[in-house]
């Protein structure tokens, strides 16, 4: 009894220990499969990882200039400096172009203040405006008709000469293409009939076309002396001369 | 074997999402060292399936293997003979090559084609 308790009990306990190293065998044997696992894995996310690096800075790489032949080089060199010089000039001519248009800018308001005064003297002197100011009346009386087309164009002469801006012959405008002219009916300005008894407005310094007017061998003289015609001269302080219809042909100039 | 794979694809998908790129001068280093590593990785393989496979060796065997490699692109530019780093790519290559038949071999045997 005690024998076979004994007997029992050892192969009890080599039973279990028999047991335990095979448990533990499993163990470690899980263990190392695991770890190979384990870093067979991580080998390989780090190999993955790794190739999609490489393969990106291979992908740069064949943008970079390192990978081009000497010839190559040479060409992008050329193509290099020719595009910097175009950028230089280009440069250098929009620094000129904005420097003027900066001096442009500042004297931009008074050129067209100047403009517009010029523009509308112009007017003025063309007749296209009515032009109103100080000036002289001229009544010429011609009952006869003994005056002639040309002595009209001297009168508007005379007192162009005398410094008159504005003139109008009988409410017509004289203008730089007027003129005047005789047919069977009498005389005409651009067409426009005149009577006997005509008045002709200038604006310009009263005194002075007054003294052009009136000195010996000008206009009152000269014009007094035919038969039958009287002259007479008007200071005026507020004369209106009409424009003239704009009716141009249509003459332009160069530019 | 499929989880290996995965692995691949996951670091693969890990550098895409990243968008690391690798600078050019030490394009050549690493590029050399990532050959050896994958030889090493297929060592790995090759050995688990042989059955004698050390976790130790083959971490030791991975990063020396690694390093060497770019160590061997590094002399060969220092001694002037920058051509030295294929003969780090024909070593490895072969042994990639080696690696990759015995595997073949390997699973054919266990799957019982062989």
């Amino acid at each position: 009894m005690r024998a076979i308790s004994r007997d029992s009990f050892t192969r009890l306990r080599d039973e279990s220990v028999r047991r335990l190293e095979a448990s533990e065998k499993a163990a470690e044997r899980q263990l190392r499969q695991a770890r190979l696992r384990s870093s067979l894995l991580a080998a390989f996310l780090l190999v993955g990882f790794l190739v999609v690096a490489q393969w990106r800075g291979a992908e740069s790489a064949t943008l970079d200039l390192e990978s081009h032949s000497d010839q190559d080089l040479a060409i992008i060199i050329e193509e290099l400096t020719a595009s910097n010089d175009e950028l230089r000039e280009e440069a250098d001519r929009l620094e000129a172009q904005l420097t003027e248009a900066r001096v442009d800018d500042a004297g931009l308001q008074e050129l067209l203040n100047e403009a517009a005064r010029e523009l509308q003297g112009l007017r003025i002197l063309t007749g296209l405006e009515t032009a109103y100011g100080p000036g002289v009346v001229l009544e010429i009386e011609d009952p006869e008709g003994v005056l002639l087309a040309q002595d009209y164009s001297n009168v508007v002469n005379e007192l162009r000469a005398a410094g008159a801006e504005a003139m109008s012959v009988d409410g017509n405008r004289v203008r730089v293409t007027s003129g005047f002219a005789s047919d069977e009916d009498g005389i005409h300005i651009d067409g426009a009939h005149i009577g006997k008894d005509v008045v002709v407005y200038a604006i310009g310094e009263p005194e002075t076309l007054e003294q052009a007017v009136g000195m010996p061998g000008g206009l009152l003289p000269t014009l007094s002396a035919f038969p039958g015609v009287g002259v007479s001269v008007t200071l005026r302080d507020d004369l209106e001369v009409p424009a003239a219809p704009d009716d141009f042909f249509g003459a332009r100039s160069a530019s | 074997m499929i989880i290996l794979v995965l692995a691949l694809a996951i670091g693969v998908l890990i550098g895409l999402v990243t968008n690391v790129a690798v600078p050019q001068e030490v394009l050549t280093y690493l590029g050399v060292a990532v050959l050896a590593a994958l030889d090493s990785c297929f060592g790995g393989v090759r050995a688990s399936l042989e059955g004698d496979f050390d976790d130790r060796v083959f971490l030791v065997g991975f990063v020396a293997n690694t390093l060497v490699a770019a160590l061997i692109v590094f002399l060969g530019d220092s001694i002037g003979v920058p051509e030295l780093y294929l003969a780090a790519v024909v070593a490895f290559g072969v042994r990639l090559f080696n690696n990759l038949g015995a595997i073949r071999h390997l699973a054919l045997k266990k799957v019982g084609w062989e």
